[in-house]
């Protein structure tokens, strides 16, 4: 309880340090700039003859200490570093005091979603960073040739750039999994269509393929993810905000919401959704697949391996199918694509060590260095077969299994075929992934458009509520909580919640980057 | 010898009593054997949700895994070194804290005691703290563990009341054979403690075993986690707080659930353990017999 009150104190308590912290920092910092760098341009042998122990707080860090990579790229680079890392567990509280007290990293890794890249912003904005701008001209040869001129300028904030942001690897994650035998038991194909699914879902419960009675589910999905992958492509509404002529519009604005509600909550009416979708939580849909009692779930393809295990072992003439990307009415489809940053990594002006920090980030950028640190060494960690990379295991899981928890900026060009690697280390893992990567249609990937935008004030502050209301209002409409005819009302009251404000501050950054 | 027979009320509050004292525990105890037997089922009965109170699928390969997994081996000798070592100091530290303290007629004692106390009801809060240890240069520190938990002034007080309920009589019968407070303290009043001082000892060492907040604050590097950070680490890592927000390399690196409960029960275990040694002093009265008359 007392621990408690002492967190709900922290935001405010920080804030007010920092500031003082960053008074006396900018006027330090001035100082700095001018004599920081002069005494080691004047003296550059004695840094060339002995590189600084650098100091780097990671996102993530199972075993730093031990890693064979960091003892790679200790080699490689000739840089010591001492890896630290935050806490899984709200890391951006950590993070805030060890930023708001100075402590001396030279290297600090975050997440990339769209709070991190606020904390950064902010960062920025009170002067804690070290501008990078002109040491990624001076030392960053690699950087400049592995990440792209699009990527440098997204990290920019008041025009300066203050990280080396990761790019995450553009690909699909979620989508629908059906029991393929269920399918042959009544004698129907994979779905294509949204009237093809419906149909399937009510041959699911009419024919009952599973044997479950009164238990029998057709479709089970999350409760708090009313937003069904691959569904809403067939709507047009793939991701939160998307392109609507040439303007980014919110689900809640977005007139396709209520047909997609509409369909939704026919489908709860008839008894195709789970009835208690409502309080499913992850664990429960995948127990509800592997039981045998749901035939279609949503499912990310990284968690194949373990729902193949026990589906498998309870009912061993199981199959399963990615579902492709479904044709809505006017034939609309649409998967989502992940997007933007994987994690953004900064110099504090508590560093020490600035310029080695950039000279350390390039090094590892280096293509030989980055491609051992990535997927080992050809030969012991990977083969190279017809341009794909296969892992050697267990050898690539124990030396390299860690490698993205290294990274600082990629490669854009080559990575993304590096990375399949990691996918290939189960055959199960690569076959979910090629399904809804590889056997799509091109035009069935959607990008969240946000992915890559820049820091939005407006847009950060309100996103969590916003999204949280339309979730509740959608499954509030699906279940029949709620009718569908307030659906205007709904709009309304979103506008006034910040979604307008939201939407106006969206456009006004989508506009300036629109062809 | 019962006086009057067992009426109907007597029998119904026993009833209620016992009925309700085995329900809490029932909720305290079912939770706990939830969590063993995941450690020991199958990764399959997990994902499909089989596993209730019974392992389903026996094996011990996960609790193996965790148990010599290099991560969780150091965790848990760092939390074995800051618990023995801070119980130690600690029980020592506040034991002869409390005995000057119990002494109602030295001066100005009753003044020490308010600036005691004082530190109960106000402090400086987190963030002075943080630049406290920070400027004492514990950051990272193993120290920085133990020396800001060392006096408990509850548990200091507790000892104190315990040292006040003890004989006069004794210390003076010392006394008049020669002994001096330092050997009053060591070789009477303290082993005459036990039971006060196993509690309390039994109190400190579960509290530094358990406390996660101040490595949390105070430990970045890995080599010195704790074991309550290495198993907040372990099993946050699956809460699908922002599992939207997660790398598909995050995801495919996830530990099982089977891992995660192996973790845990493999944390709880060892501090559980220290309760039966200390059980005896709970019960025994020390005093028994040492005053005649």
């Amino acid at each position: 309880m007392k621990k408690k009150m002492k967190w709900v104190a922290l935001p405010a308590t920080l804030s007010l340090i920092l500031l003082s912290a960053c008074g006396s920092n900018g006027e330090g910092a001035g100082h700095a700039e001018n004599s920081a760098p002069a005494p080691s341009t004047q003296s550059p042998p004695a840094s060339e003859a002995a590189k600084p122990e650098l100091k780097a707080l990671m996102r993530l860090g199972p075993n730093f200490e031990k890693d064979p990579i960091a003892a790679m790229l200790e080699e490689k680079t000739g840089y010591k570093v001492n890896y630290e890392a935050l806490p899984v567990d709200k890391p951006e509280d950590k993070l805030n005091l060890l930023i708001a007290s100075s402590e001396p990293y030279d290297i600090v890794s975050t997440g990339g979603d769209s709070s991190s890249k606020a904390i950064y912003a902010d960062y920025a904005k009170k002067g804690a960073l070290v501008d990078l701008t002109p040491l990624i001209e001076k030392y960053g040869k690699n950087i400049k040739a592995s990440l792209s001129p699009e990527t440098l300028e997204m990290a920019k904030v008041d025009g300066k750039i203050y990280a080396i942001p990761t790019r995450s690897i553009e690909s699909v994650g979620t989508s629908l999994m059906i029991r393929k035998d269920w399918l042959d038991k009544v004698g129907m194909q994979v779905p294509t269509t949204l009237d093809e699914l419906t149909a399937v879902l009510k041959a699911f419960k009419e024919k009952d393929p599973g044997g479950n009675g009164a238990k029998n589910i057709p479709m089970a999905i999350k409760g708090d993810v009313p937003m069904v992958d691959n569904i809403v492509g067939a709507f047009g509404i793939v991701n939160d905000w998307n392109d609507v002529n040439g303007q980014l519009v919110p689900r809640a604005m977005n007139p396709s919401f209520k047909q997609y509600l509409a369909y939704m909550s026919d489908l709860y009416k008839q008894g195709l959704l789970d009835q208690e979708f409502a309080i499913n939580k992850d664990a429960t849909v995948k127990e509800k697949f592997t039981n045998g009692k749901a035939g279609v779930i949503v499912l990310h393809w990284a968690d194949i391996p373990p729902i193949d295990d026990a589906l498998k072992k309870n009912f061993p003439d199981a199959a399963y199918a990615y579902i492709p990307a479904l044709a809505g009415k006017d034939g609309q489809t649409g998967l989502a694509q992940s997007s933007g940053f994987d994690r953004i990594t900064f110099v504090p002006k508590s560093s020490k060590h600035p310029e080695d920090a950039i000279k350390w980030i390039d090094a590892k950028l280096d293509p030989n260095t980055f491609k051992n640190m990535a997927i080992g060494l050809e030969g012991t960690h990977h083969t190279f077969k017809d341009g794909n990379y296969y892992p050697i295991l267990p050898i690539f899981n124990d030396e390299r299994g860690s490698a993205s928890n290294y990274l600082t900026g990629i490669d854009e060009k080559n990575y993304p075929i590096y990375w399949q690697a990691r996918v290939r280390k189960d055959e199960r893992l690569y076959k979910g992934w090629e399904a809804l990567n590889k056997q799509q249609k091109p035009e069935a990937f959607k990008k969240n458009p946000l992915g890559l935008a820049p820091y939005l004030p407006d847009y950060s502050k309100e996103d969590a509520q916003l999204g949280q209301m339309v979730n509740d209002y959608a499954v509030k409409v699906i279940v029949g909580a709620e009718q569908l005819a307030g659906f205007d009302a709904f709009t309304d009251n979103y506008k006034k919640a910040g979604g307008q404000t939201s939407y106006d501050e969206i456009n006004a950054w989508y506009a300036t980057v629109k062809k | 010898m019962h006086i009057h027979k067992r009426t109907f009320g007597d029998w119904a509050l026993d009833i209620f009593v016992y009925g309700f004292m085995i329900v809490l525990g029932l909720v305290t105890l079912l939770p706990m054997i939830h969590v063993f037997s995941k450690s020991v089922s199958s990764d399959w009965a997990l994902v499909s949700g089989r596993v209730d109170l019974l392992p389903v699928g026996f094996q011990l390969d996960t609790l193996a895994t965790v148990v010599t997994s290099y991560a969780f081996g150091r965790a848990f000798l760092i939390s074995a070194i800051v618990t023995s070592v801070g119980t130690l100091l600690s029980i020592l530290v506040t034991a002869i804290t409390a005995y000057p303290l119990s002494k109602r007629h030295l001066p100005g004692i009753s003044f020490i005691m308010v600036l005691f106390v004082f530190t109960m009801l106000f402090n400086g809060g987190l963030i002075p703290n943080y630049l406290l240890i920070r400027e004492l240069h514990l950051i990272n520190n193993l120290w920085s563990l133990i020396l800001p938990a060392m006096i408990s002034v509850f548990n200091m007080l507790v000892i104190k009341s315990y040292y006040e309920g003890l004989p006069e009589a004794l210390e003076e019968s010392a006394r008049i054979d020669g002994a001096r407070s330092y050997t009053i303290l060591f070789r009477i009043i303290l082993p005459l403690s036990m039971p006060v001082l196993a509690t309390i000892a039994l109190f400190y060492a579960v509290g530094f075993w358990n406390d996660y907040f101040s490595p949390m604050l105070y430990i970045s590097d890995p080599a010195l986690k704790t074991l309550q950070l290495h198993l907040r680490d372990v099993v946050m890592e699956n809460d699908t707080a922002n599992a939207i927000n997660r790398s598909a390399d995050d995801l495919m690196n996830m530990s099982p659930e089977s891992i995660r409960a192996a973790t845990v029960v493999a944390s709880t275990v060892p501090i559980l353990l220290v309760y039966p040694f200390l059980q005896k002093y709970f019960i025994k009265g020390v005093l028994i017999g040492s005053v005649k008359g």
